[in-house]
């Protein structure tokens, strides 16, 4: 069965397209319109014609259409995709979408702008709904932001509070110890405690240094070349074995040149790298703590044996708050090699793990020439995460 | 730096230099066809304002560019950069008075100003007449948010060939009056919020207000205001209709401050 074609009408085309139609002068006056047009602004052709275009557009899409869109169809003949609303007889609102284009003359006199307009009510209404959702995700996010800071700034607060008591307690047990007369029994007590203090103002200063990289305080360091820093990890070294007799402790300093370094962070990383080695080695086997000065750099290396560190994780080691297989007892928060990172990048340095059966290696290496160019009170940043 | 922060374009030849500014909903463009006509006798220095056009979309600070000082402190930069003395400042709808400021801030630097459709404050204030009221310019951001697609697909227009405008044929290699959607919410609350009548009467360089014929921006007594309130100042009503007549009446603009200058 066949049908034969029909003919289209242009006319009836033009005024019942599924599209407005709107033309204008080039002085923003309303030439032509189509029948489609006229039913969603309630209102017939006739009436419209001669009006500004200005008499169809609600006050804002007057103002954006004088400052943007006839100035870019100025510039370009044909502007799409413009998003506006224009206002019916009875002042409702019709949200659309239109192309327009200037329509010119053989002698490029502009005749017409001309306007192909779309009714844009459900894409106007999920576009809303995008730039909604785009501002409530924003408003969660900084929200969270904010949060987080309090958060921060709470743990800053709290471990610096937590000092002084420590402090006291410290001083305390000092005095007790020097003046005082322990039972046999009475010096282990005292000696635990005096060990626990330590470790305890350890992980405050470690919560401390990460609060303040978090709050932008960055990772301040006091650089000195000319003191020796030899003697510095020894002292290291002598704190631990006080707390811990029975582990070996082997040292190996080859320090024949200054090293421009913050004395005091240098103490922080090695007794961090040892604290690790003495917890997570293997008792019965002796801890290595080598420095050297060798090819331009500075090389400080803690070897324990022991199991050795899954790849998985050796890859997470140096991230906040990242613990590995211990017992709980024994866990702290996760800080202590973060922050020993921190204080690698701060000298311009870096930290490497290497881990097998045989033995578990932290090894940190500064330029030493680098080093010494530094503005020594210059403040890195210590970018968390 | 502030060179590529506010994509300035310096063309021309001359002994003085002529800086276009442009205004609201678009960007240095807008001047194209005005500015061209001026390269021969004089240093032409064209830019974008921090938000428009080709502009650094990162340098936004949206505490310094809380009102048009901030506009103006560019104007100022760009204008030491250029070791600007003696200048002529033309700006167009609000940029007449960020001009206006950046006069007011670097006295040496433009000795002439050119208004074109500038208004000194938008809302109707008592006797003031501004042309707006407070609903419409809230209406007008509402607008803004709502659209805000829709100008985002303004931002990059589909460049179509143009062959019947064979004097815009280099310049769309580029994207018209590209504005960045939520930036141009926010200049629009700058602009149409502003008040500046205060500052007319202290304005030094000579000043020639150009008044558009049926310009729903800046209306025809807001013009005539303008020419009363700052001193030594010429007023001059173009037969151009609409807010942009440097696009829409290229040639009777540049006639007029051909004149002036």
């Amino acid at each position: 069965m066949s049908e034969a074609a029909p003919t289209e009408d242009l006319q009836d085309l033009y005024e019942n397209a599924p599209c407005g139609y709107l033309s204008l002068s080039p002085a923003g006056r309303i030439v032509k319109l189509n029948t489609t047009l006229a039913v969603w602004l309630d209102t017939s052709a006739h009436a419209l014609v001669g009006q500004s275009v200005h008499a169809l557009l609600s006050f804002g899409g007057r103002i954006a259409f004088e400052t943007h869109l006839a100035p870019t169809l100025r510039l370009q003949g044909t502007v799409n995709e413009l998003a506006l609303d224009l206002v019916g007889a009875n002042g409702g609102k019709v949200p659309v979408i239109v192309n327009a284009a200037e329509k010119r003359g053989p002698d490029d006199a502009h005749l017409f702008t001309r306007m192909t307009i779309f009714k844009a009510v459900d894409r106007r209404a999920y576009e809303r709904e995008l730039v909604e959702a785009r501002d409530r995700a924003q408003a969660t996010a900084n929200a969270e932001h904010d949060i987080s800071m309090l958060r921060e700034q709470f743990i800053a607060v709290l471990g610096h509070d937590l000092r002084n008591p420590l402090a006291a307690l410290a001083a305390g047990l000092s005095m007790l110890r020097s003046k005082e007369t322990f039972s046999d029994r009475g010096q282990i007590i005292a000696k635990e405690m005096g060990a626990s203090i330590s470790r305890a103002t350890a992980l405050i200063e470690n919560v401390l240094d990460f609060a303040r990289g978090r709050l932008g305080e960055g990772l301040t360091l006091v650089r000195d070349a000319d003191e020796p820093l030899a003697p510095v990890l020894e002292q290291v070294v002598n704190e631990i074995r006080a707390v811990v007799p029975d582990r070996q402790i082997i040292t190996r300093f080859a320090l024949d040149r200054p090293v421009n370094c913050d004395r005091g962070r240098m103490a922080q990383l090695a007794s961090n790298l040892i604290s690790n080695a003495v917890t997570h080695g293997a008792a019965g086997m002796p801890i290595d703590v080598e420095a050297e000065c060798c090819d331009g750099q500075l090389t400080l290396s803690v070897t324990n044996g022991g199991v050795a560190i899954p790849l998985d994780a050796q890859a997470r080691l140096f991230q906040p708050f990242f613990r590995g297989a211990v017992r709980r007892s024994q866990q702290g928060l996760g800080l202590g090699l973060f922050i020993v990172n921190e204080i690698a990048k701060a000298h311009g340095g870096e930290m490497k793990v290497s881990s097998t059966d045989e033995a578990t290696r932290f090894t940190f290496t500064m330029p030493l020439s680098g080093s010494a160019q530094r503005d020594p009170e210059a403040s890195e940043p210590f970018a968390a995460g | 730096m502030n060179q590529a922060r506010n994509n300035v374009k310096v063309s021309g030849a001359g002994s003085r230099t002529m800086m276009f500014s442009h205004g609201f909903g678009c960007d240095q463009h807008m001047w194209g066809l005005v500015a061209k006509e001026f390269e021969a006798d004089f240093r032409v220095v064209l830019f974008d304002h921090v938000g428009a056009g080709r502009s650094d979309l990162n340098a936004y600070d949206p505490e310094k560019y809380s009102s048009l000082g901030g506009y103006a402190d560019d104007v100022v930069e760009i204008g030491r950069a250029l070791q600007l003395s003696n200048a002529v400042f033309v700006g167009h709808s609000v940029s007449a008075m960020i001009g206006a400021l950046a006069s007011l801030k670097a006295p040496d630097m433009f000795s002439e100003l050119v208004m074109v459709g500038p208004s000194p404050r938008y809302v109707d204030d008592g006797d003031y007449v501004g042309g707006f009221s407070h609903g419409q310019v809230d209406e007008l951001l509402e607008f803004l948010a709502a659209n805000h697609l829709g100008w985002s697909a303004a931002m990059a227009p589909a460049i179509m060939g143009n062959a019947d405008r064979p004097e815009l044929g280099e310049t769309l290699a580029d994207s018209f009056c590209a504005t960045d959607p939520e930036i141009a919410r926010q200049f629009a609350r700058v602009t149409f919020f502003s008040d500046n009548r205060a500052d007319l009467s202290r304005i030094e360089a000579r000043t020639l207000v150009l008044q558009c014929s049926e310009d729903i921006i800046a209306p025809t007594c807001v013009g005539e205001y303008v020419h009363q309130q700052i001193p030594n100042s010429e007023y001059r009503l173009l037969n151009a209709t609409g807010h942009c007549p440097n696009l829409s009446a290229p040639a009777e603009v540049t006639a007029a401050i051909r004149a002036f200058v």
